[in-house]
């Protein structure tokens, strides 16, 4: 009885599993490991922007980035601070991610002291002169796109889910995503994007992971590299920090007036 | 001149020395070396130097404590330039004491903020003086001593300003570029108080999606200078007069797609009436003046990097031909702003100022470019085509060019 009981289970569960269309089962890699990166609460960082053209001259950028993560179904918030190039100092970028509608997106330019609203039609342009795009240094939250498992694939002895994510927003530089997730930690480790004519444009390959509060995995270095034109930037992430204590009020378009 | 800035220096300096023994303090410079060349004499009255060169310093002295929920920047600023002595100045830009409470932040000091949204005149910004010496389009201010208070709720943003002490704009010198030709008498004000009258201003703002707006207030003395002519042994002036007034101020500004739609307009009671070419009268002139119009940004336009972004807007002043020297009365401003989107963030903005009733115009170039890390060099042009009859004709000889190198430390 108790084997009949189990082979019927076997079956029931092998029967789920064929009945997962490739679209449902994107969706539950992506709800997985948007569970994953759950509980941050708030989080500091250091990161060197360099980049790199087609000759290899490398140009950088340091900045702090500050995040809030979003309660009650609310998308993540952002702040940006530059420190370098010694001219953008104080520059500050503020965003309220949104699930569903456009992010909110600030500019505190320090000179004039005027805060800015920037249209979210922007969000295919380059972020500071760099390759990657506003759209890919934002949060990215799950409603973003829709998903399409691929296959299985190993790259650098990692197993990984090959899933293709179709941006819902029509501002949305690209046609698709093609993205590697590990299976054991749910991290994208490299991303393919296609621009509007379906070629590939962009590489994001992102390592060195490092795991802070024994839960949240974060690259310690990203590297796009731009097929189109041989130029690349490379992010270098740097003392990492969680739950450090930051509110709201740190949070708002009038903080960037602070922001330093 | 100099003189006044020494002791708020002095002051300023020992603060922050007080301070410093409790914290850390930063300390960031901008040297600017600028070059203007004008493509003629100047007529009325006789100018012959083409070429100027002009220095200035800005320092920024910064220190938080208290978790950062305290701070003091001090930012004092000077120039030294070759053909004008009244541009040769110093000013405070900043000595601001700021704390942050979970309820409201306080300002203490000289600061300064920006209001507005629109790009061809700047009509409800009115908490700072504009430094006139600094740049023809009133984007340069001298710091204001206020006391400020902030809140911020749910139901949006309110700023609260007392202003107990006025400042006077700077005018350049008769014999420079860019000047009106006389002297300037000392200043008179409609309030007995003169400068230390004490001004008020709010501002509440606010968002919901795309749409931005903003109401603001102002009651205490005007920043534009009513300009009367002055005799004393024979020779003219131009002597500034200082109206108390009150304002009314409104800001709007909606976002979709590749738009941005803008508007801000004033309305103004309290200022003294304009006599073309006679100065002024004492007489009350209400007046309301707009700026509206939209930005329409293109990303990435024939399959590069540029951003190709078009401005268009209309300012209009309810005074017409009696507005005050130097406003836009009846006036289109057609504009085009590249991002280049490259590692040194150049930008370029060209555009025209068409003024329909004169039927006569100006051009401007502003362009900016990071040469290295430390080291930008912006560009400035503007040729001025003004009509015989318009009133601003003393700049029909004053097309420039200038370069400014600014090093930052």
């Amino acid at each position: 009885m108790k084997k009949i009981l189990t082979s019927a289970l076997l079956v029931a569960m092998a029967v789920s599993s064929w009945a997962q269309t490739p679209e449902e089962k994107g969706l539950e890699i992506a709800v997985e490991g948007d569970k994953r990166s759950e509980g941050y609460g708030d989080s500091k960082v250091k990161l060197k922007m360099v980049l790199i053209d087609k000759k290899g001259r490398e140009s950088s950028r340091d900045m702090r980035v500050k995040g809030l993560e979003g309660k009650n179904g609310e998308g993540d918030k952002s702040l940006m601070i530059f420190d370098t190039p010694k001219d953008q100092k104080g520059v500050a970028m503020l965003t309220f991610t949104h699930k569903v509608k456009s992010d909110d997106q600030w500019l505190f330019l320090p000179a004039l002291k005027r805060v800015k609203k920037i249209s979210s039609r922007n969000k295919s342009g380059p972020f500071v002169g760099s390759e990657f795009a506003f759209e890919d240094i934002s949060s990215q939250e799950v409603e973003k796109y829709t998903y399409k498992y691929l296959r299985d694939e190993t790259i650098n002895g990692m197993d990984c889910f090959v899933v293709e994510n179709i941006p819902t927003d029509k501002y949305s530089g690209y046609t698709k995503q093609v993205v590697w997730i590990d299976k054991a930690e749910y991290r994208a480790v490299k991303i393919e994007y296609y621009d509007r004519k379906k070629s590939l444009l962009k590489t994001l390959v992102s390592q060195d992971y490092k795991q802070y509060l024994g839960k949240f995995w974060r690259p310690g270095l990203m590297v796009m590299t731009n097929h189109q034109t041989g130029k690349s930037t490379r992010l270098v992430y740097e003392d990492y920090a969680f739950n450090v204590g930051l509110k709201e009020k740190a949070f708002t378009k009038n903080s960037l007036k602070r922001a330093r | 001149m100099m003189k006044k800035i020494i002791a708020p220096v002095t002051a300023g300096l020992s603060l922050l020395a007080a301070v410093s023994t409790q914290a850390e303090v930063s300390l960031d410079a901008q040297l600017d070396y600028e070059l203007s060349a004008y493509f003629n004499d100047r007529a009325v009255p006789s100018v012959d130097q083409r070429l100027n060169n002009s220095l200035s310093l800005e320092l920024e002295v910064f220190t938080a404590w208290d978790n950062d929920n305290q701070s003091i920047t001090f930012k004092p600023f000077f120039r030294q330039d070759e053909m004008d002595d009244e541009r040769t100045h110093g000013d405070i830009r900043e000595l601001i004491w700021n704390k942050l409470t979970d309820d409201y932040e306080l300002k203490l000091g000289i600061g300064k903020v920006f209001w507005g949204v629109t790009e061809s005149a700047h009509l409800v910004d009115i908490v700072n003086q504009s430094d006139s010496v600094e740049s023809i389009d009133g984007e340069q201010k001298l710091g204001q001593p206020m006391v400020q208070v902030l809140l911020e709720r749910e139901w949006g943003n309110l700023d609260l300003f007392v202003l107990p002490y006025f400042r006077e704009r700077t005018f350049a010198g008769a014999d420079a570029r860019l000047g009106s030709g006389l002297e300037y008498a000392d200043a008179i004000y409609e309030s007995s108080n003169e400068e230390s009258n004490v001004d008020v201003a709010a501002r509440w703002s606010h968002y919901w999606n795309e749409l931005e707006y903003a109401v603001s207030i102002f009651h205490g003395t005007s920043r534009d200078a009513a300009l009367g002519l002055y005799v004393e042994n024979g020779k003219f002036f131009f002597q500034p007069y200082y109206a108390q007034i009150s304002q009314l101020g409104a800001e709007l500004q909606y976002l979709n797609e590749g738009w941005a739609w803008k508007f801000e307009g004033i309305y103004r009671e309290g200022a003294p009436t304009n006599l073309v070419g006679f100065g002024y009268s004492a007489e009350d002139d209400n007046y309301f003046a707009t700026a509206t119009g939209f930005e329409y940004t293109q990303v990435g336009i024939w399959e590069t990097r540029i951003d190709l972004g078009w401005v268009v807007e209309h300012i209009y002043d309810s005074r017409q031909d009696k507005a005050s020297f130097g406003a836009f009365e009846h006036d289109v401003l057609l504009a085009t702003r590249w991002a280049a989107n490259d590692d040194a963030d150049s930008t370029l903005l060209a555009g025209v100022v068409y003024d329909y009733e004169y039927e006569d115009y100006s051009l401007s170039i502003e362009g900016n470019t990071r040469l290295f890390d430390g080291l930008s060099l912006a560009l400035e042009a503007r040729v001025f085509a003004p009509a015989d009859d318009n009133p601003q004709i003393g700049f029909r000889d004053e097309d420039f060019v200038k370069l400014t190198l600014s090093y930052y430390l």
